[in-house]
C-alpha cells in the first residue's frame, strides 16, 4: 500500500527533524528546571517554621505545630514596638468587640505573608469552638455542623462507568498527548513542505516520485515525529507519576488503575487521528507558496478543534454532541476514545468508527496528493480556496 | 530510446507558450533547445517530463518496444530550471537520498557518487553541507543528482547557467561523458559556443515557435551561407567613406582601422578586395563563416521582423 519511495521519503523526513542530542538536552534542562523549582519551594516553604503570635490575655487558644500563642503582659504599643524592632513577635492579635457578641480580629504584622492564611484557619476554628461552647453544643453536634454535604450519584444507565473514573484521566491524557503530537506535526509539516518549495526541491523530486508517493512519505514521516513526541511526553508523564507516588506520597508504584482494554483502543484512534491531521496539514501546506505572505498556515490549526470540542462535552459522554463527534470521522479520533473510556460500548461501535476514520484518512491523503500536484503546476501562483476545494472534490487522476 | 514530438501546443491562460513545435530525438543524441527567455524551452521540457500535458499535438517516447506519452520517471534524469537541494544536509546525504529514491542500493549509489564527485573535483567536500558550497559547486552536485542512477534520458534545463567559463567547459566534458555512456541528453541553453561543441541536433525557438531545427550543418544551410570579411588597414578610415566605396555591404566598425564586412552569397570577394585595395592599404584580411551565435542572432532578428510584418 505504501510504496518503497514513500518509505524512503518518510525516513528522510523523520530523521530530518530528529535531533536526539538537542532533545536529550531539552529533557535534561526540563528536569533541571523542575528540580530547581522543587528546591526553591522547599527552601522558601514558610509552613516549616514556628511563628510566635501575641494574643490577648482572654484568648485560650492552644498552640499548634506552626504557631505558638503567647499572652504578653506588656502593653499593646510595646508589643507592636517589639514586633517592629526585633521580631520578638511574628504577629500581634488584638480583639475589637463591635456588638454584644460580635468580634473582629486584627492581626498586626510587618507585611503580608503566606503563613497568615494558615493562621486565619486556626483562628476561625478557635472562634467556632467558642461560639459552640456559648451555644452549649456538644462536640458531636459541632462535628455534624462542620461536616460538608456528600452526594452520591446513582446512574441508571448501566453502560456509564462513572464521572471521575481513572479511565477519564486516561482519556484526558490522550487529548493532551494528541494536542502535543499535532502541535509537533503542525510546525514540521509547514516547515518541510513550504521549505522544499522555496528551496526549489519539489520539481526535482517530481521527476523521481509521484506527487502521491511524495505526500504519503511526508505525512508518514511527520506522523512518526508526532507519535515520537507523544510517546516521549507519555513517558515523561509516567515518570512524574512514579516520582510523585514513590517520593512524595511514599505509596509505591501502582498502575492498577490503567485500563489496558481502553488503552488498546486508544492507540489506533490516536495513530489514525495523527495521520488524518497530518494529511490535512500537508494539503494546506502544499497550497502555500510563500509562508511569509500566505495566511493559509493558520487554517492548519483546525486540526486542534476535535480535541477542544471533545473537551467541552467530556462531562456528557452519553449526550448527542458526543455521539455526533464520536462518529464523525474528522473528530472521532479525539471523541470516540474519550467516550469509550467513560461509557461501556458494544465493540462494533468503536470498530465501525475506526473503519470510517480509515476511509477518511485514505480520502484525505488522496486530496493532499492532488493539491500538491496541482499547486506545483501553478508555478509560484498560490491557488484560491475555490480551486483547492475543486481539486479536493475532483477525482481526476494524478 | 526515441522521442517524437509532433505539433505540440501549450497555453497558460492567454499566453501561448508553445505553438506547433515538432522535433525528433534519437537514442544517444545530444539535443539542444535554444532560444531567449520565454521562448518556450522550459514549457516543452515540463511536457516531456510529464509535469504538464500538451493542449494539442503528441509526444511519443519509445523505449525497448514500450511507448509512453511522456518520459517515464525510471528512465529520466532531470535538472529543472528551478533547482535546489537541501542546503542543511551534506553533499553525500543529498545525493544518497535522491539515488535511493531512484531505486539504487546504497552501495551502488556510493560507487556512482564517488565517480562523479571525482569528475567534478568535489570528492574531498562530500561531507560538507550544501550551503557551504559556491553556487557553481551546488550546480555540479545537482548535475550529479540527475545522472547518478544512469538514466536512459537526461533532461537538463539551463545546465550552464551560473557557471564560470572553466566550469562550463567541465559541463561540456560531463555531457560528452554521458553520451559516451549511451545516454540521450536534452538540454536547453543560451550559451551557443557550448552547444555548438556538443549538440548533435538542435531546435532554435522564439515566442513558442520553432525557427530553425536540425544539425549545426542543417541550420547553417537553412540560415543561408553567411560569410564575413575582417579587414585591418594601416591608417584610420572613416566608416562613412568605407560605406560609400562598398554601398551594398553591411559594415560593423570595430575600430578606426578594423572593420567587419558582412557578405551575402552573391557578392564577389575579389571585386570587393579590388575596390578596397584601390582606396586603402590593407594589413590583414580574414574570411570567416558565421558561428551558431551569429546564426542565432540573425534568425532571431529575422523572426522579429516577420512577426512585426
Amino acid at each position: 500500500m505504501i510504496s518503497r519511495q514513500s518509505m524512503i521519503v518518510a525516513k528522510w523526513e523523520f530523521l530530518r527533524f530528529f535531533k536526539w542530542k538537542q532533545q536529550l538536552i531539552s529533557y535534561l534542562l526540563m528536569m533541571a528546571v523542575m528540580a530547581a523549582v522543587a528546591l526553591w519551594s522547599y527552601f522558601t516553604d514558610e509552613s516549616r517554621k514556628v511563628y510566635r503570635i501575641a494574643v490577648p490575655a482572654e484568648f485560650s487558644i492552644s498552640n499548634t505545630e506552626q504557631f505558638q500563642f503567647q499572652r504578653p503582659t506588656i502593653a499593646l504599643d510595646e508589643q507592636l514596638a517589639q514586633l517592629k524592632a526585633d521580631e520578638s513577635w511574628h504577629g500581634v492579635i488584638t480583639l475589637n468587640t463591635t456588638g454584644s457578641d460580635q468580634h473582629s480580629v486584627v492581626l498586626h504584622t510587618l507585611a503580608a505573608k503566606k503563613w497568615q492564611q494558615q493562621l486565619e484557619t486556626e483562628l476561625a476554628d478557635y472562634f467556632r469552638q467558642q461560639y459552640a461552647t456559648k451555644l452549649q453544643l456538644t462536640p458531636a453536634q459541632l462535628a455534624q455542623l462542620q461536616q460538608p454535604l456528600t452526594i452520591d450519584y446513582a446512574y441508571l444507565d448501566e453502560n456509564f462507568k462513572g464521572k471521575d473514573t481513572p479511565e477519564k484521566m486516561i482519556a484526558l491524557g490522550v487529548l493532551i498527548l494528541l494536542f502535543i503530537g499535532l502541535s509537533t506535526a503542525f510546525g514540521q509539516v509547514l516547515l518541510s513542505i513550504t521549505g522544499e518549495k522555496q528551496q526549489r526541491v519539489t520539481e526535482q523530486l517530481y521527476a523521481i516520485v509521484t506527487p502521491q508517493q511524495w505526500m504519503d512519505g511526508k505525512v508518514l514521516g511527520h506522523s512518526l515525529s508526532a507519535m515520537k513526541a507523544m510517546l516521549t511526553s507519555a513517558l515523561v508523564m509516567l515518570l512524574v507519576f512514579i516520582v510523585v507516588s514513590v517520593v512524595v506520597r511514599e505509596d509505591g508504584v501502582n498502575l492498577g488503575w490503567l485500563n489496558w482494554g481502553v488503552v488498546a483502543w486508544l492507540v489506533p484512534f490516536a495513530l489514525l487521528g495523527v495521520l488524518l491531521s497530518a494529511c490535512f496539514m500537508g494539503a494546506i501546506a502544499a497550497s502555500i507558496d510563500d509562508p511569509n505572505t500566505s495566511g493559509k498556515g493558520a487554517v492548519m490549526m483546525i486540526t486542534w478543534l476535535p480535541m477542544l470540542f471533545t473537551y467541552l462535552v467530556i462531562d456528557s459522554p452519553t449526550g448527542t454532541a458526543m455521539m455526533i463527534l464520536s462518529w464523525l470521522p474528522l473528530t472521532s479520533f479525539a471523541a470516540m476514545p474519550v467516550k469509550m473510556a467513560m461509557v461501556d460500548l458494544p465493540w462494533w461501535q468503536p470498530a465501525l468508527s475506526l473503519i470510517l476514520l480509515v476511509a477518511a484518512v485514505w480520502w484525505m491523503r488522496r486530496v493532499a496528493g492532488r493539491i500538491f500536484l496541482r499547486g506545483m503546476q501553478m508555478y509560484g501562483k498560490e491557488p484560491s480556496w475555490g480551486q483547492i476545494v475543486g481539486w479536493a472534490l475532483s477525482n481526476k487522476a494524478d | 530510446m526515441q522521442l517524437i514530438v509532433t505539433a505540440i501546443c501549450k497555453d497558460y491562460g492567454t499566453i501561448a507558450a508553445v505553438r506547433q513545435v515538432s522535433f525528433q530525438i534519437n537514442s544517444g543524441d545530444i539535443f539542444a533547445l535554444l532560444g531567449p527567455n520565454g521562448a518556450g524551452k522550459s514549457s516543452i521540457i515540463r511536457m516531456l517530463v510529464g509535469m504538464t500535458k500538451p493542449d494539442s499535438g503528441s509526444i511519443l517516447v519509445s523505449h525497448q518496444d514500450e511507448h509512453y506519452d511522456h518520459v517515464p520517471r525510471r528512465l529520466l534524469g532531470y535538472l529543472p530550471e528551478d533547482r535546489g537541494l537541501y542546503p542543511d544536509k551534506s553533499i553525500e546525504k543529498n545525493l544518497l537520498y535522491l539515488a535511493q529514491l531512484h531505486g539504487l542500493s546504497k552501495q551502488k549509489a556510493l560507487q556512482e557518487m564517488a565517480h562523479w564527485l571525482e569528475v567534478f573535483e568535489l570528492s574531498d567536500r562530500r561531507n560538507e553541507d550544501l550551503k557551504q558550497l559556491s553556487k557553481g559547486n551546488q550546480q555540479k552536485v545537482q548535475l550529479i543528482a540527475a545522472v547518478l542512477h544512469q538514466p536512459a534520458l537526461v533532461i537538463l534545463d539551463e545546465p550552464f547557467s551560473g557557471l564560470d567559463p572553466i566550469n562550463q567547459e567541465k559541463v561540456v566534458t560531463f555531457l560528452k561523458a554521458l553520451k559516451a555512456r549511451g545516454m540521450t541528453v536534452i538540454l536547453s541553453a543560451h550559451q551557443m559556443a557550448m552547444v555548438e561543441k556538443l549538440a548533435d541536433h538542435m531546435l532554435l525557438m522564439a515566442q513558442g515557435k520553432a525557427i530553425l531545427a536540425g544539425t549545426l550543418a542543417d541550420i547553417k544551410q537553412q540560415a543561408g551561407p553567411q560569410r564575413q570579411m575582417v579587414i585591418s588597414c594601416t591608417g584610420p578610415v572613416v566608416a562613412e567613406q568605407l560605406q560609400q566605396w562598398l554601398p551594398e555591404l553591411e559594415i560593423d566598425v570595430q575600430s578606426t582601422t578594423r572593420f567587419v564586412l558582412k557578405l551575402t552569397a552573391a557578392q564577389n570577394v575579389s571585386a570587393i578586395l579590388q575596390q578596397l585595395v584601390s582606396q586603402i592599404e590593407l594589413t590583414q584580411v580574414e574570411m570567416q563563416t558565421a558561428d551558431l551565435h551569429q546564426l542565432y542572432l540573425t534568425a532571431m532578428a529575422e523572426h522579429q521582423l516577420r512577426e512585426q510584418a
